[in-house]
């Protein structure tokens, strides 16, 4: 059993008067994949949201519970989002690459965190990032070529790269395969696999294959509420819950 | 209804549409084209000005100074006697009312035109030169086929007499139509002929810089403040709708505002550009905002998003991501306010600009008038020479439009970034 990263106690959501997430009681292992799955609107991506408080820049998102990463409280009003960020990236479900180089798409976020000083340590980090994302050998030569100008898949894996090039300890990955095609799917997937190595990762899915293949933790979330949570072979082999079986089994959802 | 006769019917009515569509294009090309060859028929005409050639004979005794004289002294000399002499020499006249007859013909500024080829040359005492002088404004009317011959002399400002003499000018050669140089470089007079825009132009460039340096700044602020920053609640949207509303506020309502505060209260000089710019300025803010606020609206989320979420804070995304896809939107909006406002007379005319100014502006504290006001000074004014000076005031107005116009989608397309 791997030590525990992140951590979430009663965790309630509210967008205006509607409640998103009620009492979610999750614990996420380091350097493990967990994957969550559930019906659209189940309220897996608020919780992934929760995590680097991306909900703030929603003004009626309401945020209630505990969240710790570390041992530290993610929800306390005193931490500066930007350096919980830092250490906490994000992959969306579309790949949202700026509309500039891919160099400049990878070097941004050291360059604002001042971890690349001279332009040889932003050359080495765009170089790495690229490198860990599986995209340097396609992408080498034309370093200052616009990001959007790649394939979905290319873009997909540019903005893992540019997740990982401040070097977080957290990738959270909401439905990061979803604009993309199987084979672009099975690139990411193979990636996953190999960054979770280094970090601790936790993926939305709506795919329960991808599941399976790549998390070793898997949540069942169903209308705001976090129905199950174990092993993923334990969840797609023999689930405990009623609900999980015939949504793994695609009786709903 | 059986299959086939609703697929004629759908085929039938989008036949019908087009021809809608296409007959709504045509009218309006058709009015567009009306507004244009009017204009132009009319306006063309200014760009050229007539003028008489006529023989100056620099006499040594009717004129105090030497060859070799300085500038100074020059400016100061009486040129009249030379001038009359010059003129009165075109035609022989017998009677006073005759020589007076024959000087009307030619500008007022005859006198000036010849000092200023002394001016140029100060060895010219004692020889003869050949001069274009310009002719007034009923000869240059008449000249451009403008004056109506036919009417009897008493509704006529061209005498019988008169007549004869440009019959005469124009047999021997000696009436030609050069470049209305005076167009451009002058500023407003009583004489057509004299007219020019020079006054306009510089008052409304003044006019409108001012208005960019005092608009710009404060609608880009107001617009990322609002659209990235502030908190949606009712007060930013009391805020938003005021703004529209003000947008839809009649420019003239400006003017009495810059009326009351900037002329009254503040004392600002009455006629200048500057208060004309801060009036302008005034009127454009909300004209910028709106298509300023658009553009960032248009910024999609993702990419604030996918900012925020690599830890850049909220200044950052905005300023390193968002204001730069959103500047093209923003400058052509700028330019669209700017060429409404360049337009804009109703304001200028409150706040004194409709002044009969001579002088061209050296500063914008100087008392000015602009292109849209003198377009409408002139087409008040009874002389048939302002007539193609309104027209062709209105010509140089809307190809600034058109500039700024080209401008702005020029800069729309060029930085336009494209993101999915």
């Amino acid at each position: 059993m791997s030590d525990i990263k992140i951590k979430s106690k009663n965790l309630n959501v509210y967008y205006g008067d509607k409640q998103a997430l009620f009492d979610v009681n999750l614990e996420l292992n380091e350097k493990e994949v967990t994957a969550l799955i559930g019906p659209s609107g189940c309220g897996k991506s608020t919780f992934i949201r929760c995590i680097n408080r991306m909900n703030d820049v929603i003004d009626i998102c309401k945020v209630e519970g505990n969240i710790e990463i570390d041992g530290i409280e993610v929800n306390d009003k005193e931490l500066d989002v930007v350096s919980l960020r830092e250490r906490v990236g994000m992959v969306f479900q579309k790949p949202n690459p700026f509309p500039k180089s891919i160099y400049d798409n990878i070097s941004y976020g050291p360059k604002i965190h001042g971890k690349g000083e001279t332009k040889s340590e932003l050359d080495e980090i765009v170089e790495r990032s690229l490198k860990k994302a599986a995209l340097w050998e396609e992408v080498k030569d034309r370093l200052d070529e616009p990001g959007t100008g790649l394939s979905g898949g290319q873009q997909q894996r540019l903005c893992i790269a540019r997740a990982i090039s401040v070097n977080p300890e957290v990738i959270l990955m909401d439905e990061p395969c979803s604009a993309l095609d199987p084979i672009a799917t099975a690139k990411i997937e193979e990636l996953i696999d190999e960054l979770k190595k280094t970090y601790t990762i936790v993926i939305v899915t709506h795919s329960m294959a991808q599941a399976v293949r790549v998390s070793q933790k898997t949540g069942f979330f169903h209308l705001g509420k976090l129905i199950e949570v174990g092993k993923t072979e334990k969840i797609f082999k023999n689930p405990d819950n009623k609900m999980t079986q015939d949504y793994i089994t695609g009786r709903f959802g | 209804m059986t299959k086939e006769e609703r697929l004629k019917k759908r085929h039938k009515a989008e036949k019908r549409f087009r021809f809608y569509g296409l007959a709504s294009i045509f009218f309006a090309l058709l009015f567009v084209l009306i507004l244009v060859n009017n204009i132009f028929s009319k306006g063309s005409s200014a760009f050229m000005k007539t003028a008489i050639n006529v023989e100056v004979f620099f006499d040594p005794e009717l004129i105090e100074i030497q060859n070799g004289a300085t500038s100074d002294e020059i400016l100061e000399a009486d040129f009249y006697d030379i001038a009359i002499e010059t003129l009165l020499k075109v035609y022989p006249a017998k009677t006073l009312d005759e020589e007076n007859a024959l000087i009307d013909l030619f500008t007022t500024d005859a006198e000036i035109e010849i000092k200023r080829v002394f001016l140029e040359d100060n060895t010219l005492i004692g020889k003869k030169i050949n001069l274009d002088i310009t002719a007034s404004d009923d000869i240059d009317q008449l000249h451009k086929g403008n004056y109506p011959r036919d009417l009897p002399e008493d509704r006529r400002r061209i005498s019988n007499f008169q007549l004869k003499i440009y019959d005469n000018l124009v047999e021997n050669k000696k009436i030609i139509k050069n470049f209305n140089n005076y167009f451009f470089s002058n500023g407003d007079s009583r004489d057509p002929e004299l007219a020019g825009i020079g006054g306009a132009l510089v008052g409304s460039f003044y006019s409108i810089i001012i208005c960019l340096l005092l608009a710009f700044p404060v609608a880009v602020l107001a617009s990322i403040y609002l659209e990235e920053f502030a908190p949606k609640n009712k007060i930013t949207d009391f805020i938003e709708i005021n703004i529209n509303n003000l947008a839809a506020v009649p420019s003239i309502v400006y003017g009495l505002l810059a009326l009351q505060i900037l002329l009254a209260t503040i004392q600002l000089p009455r006629s200048t550009p500057l208060v004309a710019g801060i009036t302008l300025a005034l009127m454009t803010l909300p004209r910028i905002i709106i298509p300023c606020r658009a553009s960032l609206k248009a910024v999609p989320p993702s990419i604030r998003e996918g900012a925020l979420a690599i830890g850049a804070s909220k200044f950052q995304s905005v300023f390193h991501h968002v204001v730069p896809l959103a500047l093209p939107g923003t400058l052509s909006g700028t330019i669209i306010g700017l060429a409404q406002a360049l337009g804009e007379t109703a304001p200028l005319i409150l706040i004194g600009m409709v002044a009969f100014v001579v002088d061209i502006p050296s500063t914008p504290i100087d008392p000015s008038s602009s292109l849209p006001v003198q377009v409408y000074l002139w087409s008040e004014s009874a002389e048939r020479g302002f007539v193609e000076k309104t027209s062709a005031t209105i010509m140089m107005l809307l190809s600034f439009l058109i500039v700024m116009n080209f401008v702005a989608v020029y800069l729309r397309q060029k930085f336009e970034k494209r993101w999915n």
